[in-house]
């Protein structure tokens, strides 16, 4: 009863904290939904579809007798599933331009036990002109409907248009970041594709189910591919693909886990916010109720009933917000699902949750038991006699800071200052919270800006090359003089071979790229160390080279094919690119494993980044014979990475409004409080000539020093500690140590405005002081 | 004759309680002239302290108009009653009403200082009225909840005259204070009425009146009668029986 008493006299502030509950457990309960579940969707799915642990895609032509039997003589392989299909590398239009990508085409007639195939959503009959059934993420992210015309452009410029019949989704193949989009045709439809494509887009899908995950089986059939001289290293590395099931659910599942992490850990700062709240609030409800916790003690309510009152009032407005707050944190998750359905391909449905909603309401409503509790400890301690005098006790001034007859400044900003020092508690309770939403804030601002502004050190995540156009030479072209040709064109600035080869390091596959110069290379994965500058050096994975035991400095073996030779560790690098699998030689070092090795693959750089698309045009039309692939890479980067930007654009913006709102909502509380608490000094002060704006200055200036404290400190730990956060969180994108751009300027530019907030809503709240005549205060 | 330093005009204040209309003063017409030490009394519930803060801009009456200097201040604005009150009033409470979180000086500077840029001055005007009324050095740094309640209210009334107001306006004074503290804290109005400061006391307690020399009665918020004391020597016999025979004409 003491308890809902309570709540009803103070609706604002009781309101302030359910409406911080209540954004704090969506949040957390939107995080630990994205957290726990989209990872397990994922798994169930698979399990659903009976997913094999891995593939294997091979040119047909190459799939012979020697091939299949290594895979079936490897004893890993358990189980294997064989399947013919079509496939390469194909030009799609998306969203207004087009895209490029790899698609494969399987027959949707077909039986398929490993690895199936199912329809998301509604889908019609395959009749009427070449009708297909694609993946999910062409509706969800390319704006694809039923029965819209997709027109596919295969390198040879053939082009094939079908008739969308439904959206599918399978576990390998249905995403941009994945590698191949798999589109199944009815039978007659994939026939006449092959018609039209003829016998060199064959390819031989094999699913398989191994006893551990390792690309040793693909490593060994490239090998008895090359040592028997039906494919070149390049080429088995452009022919031969393979990607296990971890891989896959790493990669359609780690922007949302990354993004629920960044969820979570905001919801805890909230969290923290309010339990700090709570604990000034206890303090405040017990100085302001002395009178009445020393009627009610006098006759006979005990410490623990008092108390009790106390906790039920904030559990309560806790609980209930907390309750509305997971509900509405079901209403979020169609929008997050979307939001990552863009980048994953998955489409995430979300039922009410008891475990996860649980173990939010349990865990706020634990912390804030706990906090509530111990703040009202206080309550023992009170003796009756001493409570009704109002606690007399507990207030003693012992030192008078800011003497005004020695201190200088303004009367309102003096007074401000003083009441701030002698309030010591509040004080630091506001800077502390100030910190943490000043951290997130900047943390945000950081987020927003290298997503949204300047995406380059962004763009490093994946660890792959930042030129502007990539181009693969076909074997046996005269590439030197191609090369030579290119570097002279309009608008280049710079031409650099960086080719990738296959091979391991005890036994482990690894991707080894090679570079004439890496002083030249303009996205620096080499986190710790440095890039090999002589043939015997290399630069590897951090990761990689953990798993190993070896430290830079140390020696390693690295094998391609038959040959293998020691090289010197001389950097670790960091990058999402081949599961974070990669080493970095030079030519040289690349030539001591493969001395038949050839440089096929260029990067180009231009002096205009803007030009990259006619660049490549004209790259097509001048010297397409020489090359088996030109990519506008600039492009082909925005697109991949644009579900990613977007994501933690939209992330970033989120964490900054709903801070906004929890600073809005913490000084609406503080200062409030602080009006009620004040109410006879400031009553006095009216009284006495001071005007509503002298007061009104004077409360907001006595807040205005903790929150820029506050906000110095979380701003100086955003620019400090975000990459150190980032790198915390990307580490399961195999990033050691992230390197965002941090704009000490855009990041002082929040603070200021945090603080301007501060002092705008300081001055709105104290502006209740207006209502209230002077005589009004005194005779309360 | 003596100068009107502030006077009102069909005076009335009405409280709303629960749809319930109580009309506390009432088409009041009073004058309270310049030097004057004027003591309002009357019955608990009266309209005195109503009367006091309508008088002194503290609260703003239902109807009717407040001359102070001339000036009508019932069409002030909340800040400009404020600005008006620092310039014009000071306030001496019942219950004293010090900040309780700052030391003596500072209670007062923080009123001085309202009015008065010169901090240097501010100070010593200040040190010098604590002097005067008996608080000597070794209180200035204390807080009003280490002082008495005599020395609170001496420490009240410097504070109430830092400003050299025109009027001091004071609640029953004596009203939380034993008998001694009392005395002291007349005394020290007494006196500075002697020095010209006019003074305005609200308060039912007939030594309290004594020290005035306009008394005037309140009864159901109309002024029911005036007594002038002024023609008598402060402590006089007569001046005694005068008051007590006022009082007793007026049903006190």
């Amino acid at each position: 009863m003491l308890a809902f008493a309570n709540v009803r006299k103070e609706k604002g502030h009781t309101v302030s904290l359910f409406l911080m509950f209540l954004v704090a457990a969506l949040v957390l309960n939107a995080g630990l939904l994205v957290l726990l579940n989209f990872g397990s969707y994922f798994e169930t799915m698979a399990k659903e579809l009976n997913a094999s642990d891995t593939y294997l895609l091979l040119p047909t032509k190459l799939y012979n007798e020697d091939v299949k039997q290594l895979i079936a003589e490897n004893s890993v392989v358990r189980r294997t599933q064989v399947e013919n299909c079509v496939g390469g590398n194909v030009k799609i239009p998306y969203n207004g331009d087009q895209r490029d990508t790899s698609m494969l085409f399987s027959n949707a007639d077909g039986k398929r036990d490993l690895s199936r195939w199912k329809f998301v959503g509604k889908h019609l009959a395959p009749e009427g002109d070449m009708p297909a059934y694609v993946p999910y993420v062409l509706n969800i992210d390319g704006g694809y409907r039923l029965n819209d015309r997709l027109t596919v452009t295969f390198s040879d410029k053939t082009e094939i248009t079908f008739t969308i019949k439904g959206f599918t989704d399978d576990t390998f193949f249905s995403s941009f970041d994945t590698g191949y989009l798999n589109v199944y045709l009815p039978q007659r439809t994939l026939e006449a594709v092959r018609q039209k494509l003829g016998s060199s887009e064959d390819r031989t899908l094999i699913f398989a189910n191994v006893t551990k995950q390792e690309n040793n089986l693909t490593s060994s059939i490239k090998e008895m591919l090359q040592n028997k001289h039906l494919i070149s290293a390049t080429d088995a590395d452009n022919a031969i693909s393979s990607i296990g099931l971890p891989l896959i659910r790493m990669s359609r599942t780690l922007m949302a886990g990354v993004m629920a992490s960044m969820m979570v850990a905001f919801a805890a700062i909230i969290v923290i916010v309010c339990l700090a709240v709570i604990r000034f609030r206890v303090a405040t409800s017990i100085d302001d109720d002395m009178l009445k916790i020393g009627s009610l003690k006098a006759v006979g309510y005990t410490s623990r009933q008092i108390m009790a009152s106390i906790v039920l009032q904030f559990t309560s407005v806790a609980v209930l917000g907390s309750i509305v707050g997971i509900l509405l944190s079901y209403l979020t998750t169609p929008a997050l699902s979307d939001v990552f359905a863009h980048q994953s391909g998955l489409l995430w449905e979300q039922g009410f949750d008891p475990v996860v909603s649980g173990i939010t309401l349990c865990s706020i409503l634990a912390i804030v038991l706990l906090v509530s509790v111990l703040s009202a400890r206080r309550i023992r301690r009170l003796n009756p006699i001493v409570a009704l005098r109002g606690g007399i006790v507990t207030h003693s001034f012992k030192k008078n800071h800011l003497p005004l007859q020695k201190s200088k400044g303004r009367l309102s900003f003096l007074l401000g200052m003083k009441s701030m020092l002698q309030n010591k508690k509040v004080s630091v309770m506001v800077a502390v919270i100030l910190v943490f939403i000043s951290f997130a804030s900047a943390f945000s601002v950081v987020l927003f800006y290298n997503s949204t502004v300047d995406t380059s050190k962004f763009a490093q995540v994946p660890g792959i090359e930042q030129s502007d156009a990539e181009a693969y030479f076909n074997p046996g072209s005269d590439n030197a003089k191609v090369v030579d040709s290119i570097k002279k064109m309009a608008g280049v600035r710079k031409v650099l071979y960086n080719d990738r080869l296959t091979g391991s390091v005890q036994n482990m596959a690894i991707y080894l790229y090679s570079m004439d110069d890496y002083s030249r290379k303009e996205t620096n994965t080499v986190y710790d160390g440095r890039y090999p500058r002589h043939d015997n050096e290399v630069a590897m994975s951090g990761v990689v080279a953990k798993s190993i035991n070896k430290k830079i400095g140390d020696t390693v073996t690295l094998k391609i094919g038959p040959r293998q030779a020691d090289f010197l560790i001389t950097g670790f690098t960091q990058g999402i690119t081949m599961g974070g699998s990669t080493g970095f030689l030079t030519h040289e070092g690349m030539l001591r494993l493969n001395p038949d090795f050839q440089q096929q693959a260029l990067e180009i750089y231009l002096n205009d980044k803007s030009q990259s698309a006619s660049f490549v045009k004209t790259l097509e039309r001048e010297y397409g014979k020489s090359f088996l692939i030109v990519m506008d890479v600039d492009k082909a980067f925005a697109q991949s990475m644009g579900a990613y930007t977007s994501v933690i654009s939209e992330v970033g913006a989120v964490i900054f409004f709903v801070t906004i709102l929890v600073v809005v909502l913490v000084l609406y509380f503080v200062v409030n409080s602080s009006i009620t608490r004040q109410k006879r000094t400031l009553g006095i002060q009216k009284a006495i000539g001071y005007t509503t704006f002298q007061l009104m200055n004077q409360v907001s200036v006595s807040f205005l020093v903790p929150v820029a404290v506050g906000v110095l400190l979380g701003c100086v730990l955003g620019i400090t500690q975000t990459n150190n956060v980032m790198s915390v969180g990307e580490s399961a994108m195999y990033i050691a140590k992230a390197d965002y751009i941090i704009t000490p300027g855009w990041i002082a530019l929040c603070g200021v405005a945090i603080l301007a907030l501060s002092y705008v809503i300081s001055l709105l709240v104290t502006y209740r002081i207006r209502k209230i005549s002077a005589y009004a205060l005194i005779s309360e | 004759m003596k100068n009107i330093i502030l006077s009102t005009q069909k005076l009335c204040k009405t409280f709303s309680n629960g749809g319930l209309q109580q009309h506390v003063l009432e088409n009041l017409d009073i004058e309270i002239y310049d030097g004057d030490f004027t003591v309002i009394m009357g019955a608990s519930g009266a309209g005195k302290s109503t009367l006091l803060y309508a008088l002194s801009g503290m609260d703003k009456p239902t109807l009717g108009s407040i001359l102070f200097d001339g000036k009508d201040i019932t069409s002030f604005s909340n800040d400009r009653l404020a600005v008006f009150r620092r310039q014009n009033c000071g306030f001496v409470f019942q219950q004293m009403f010090l900040i309780d979180n700052m030391s003596v000086m500072d209670n007062i500077l923080a009123a001085g200082l309202l009015v008065s840029g010169d901090r240097k001055a501010i100070t010593v005007r200040a040190k010098e009225l604590l002097l005067k009324v008996g608080l000597e050095e070794n209180i200035w740094g204390k807080f009003p909840s280490q002082l008495s309640g005599g020395e609170t209210q001496r420490a009240a009334i410097v504070r109430a005259l830092i400003n050299r107001p025109k009027v001091v306006f004071a609640d029953e004074p004596t009203g939380a204070l034993n008998s001694a503290a009392g005395k002291a804290a007349l005394d020290v109005l007494t006196e500075v009425n002697g020095e010209g400061q006019s003074v305005v006391m609200v308060t039912h307690d007939l030594k309290s009146a004594r020290r005035g020399n306009r008394i005037l009665y309140i009864r159901d918020g109309v002024i029911n009668g005036a007594c002038d004391l002024s023609t008598y020597v402060s402590g006089d016999r007569e001046r005694h029986e005068k008051l007590r025979s006022f009082l007793v004409e007026m049903g006190w």
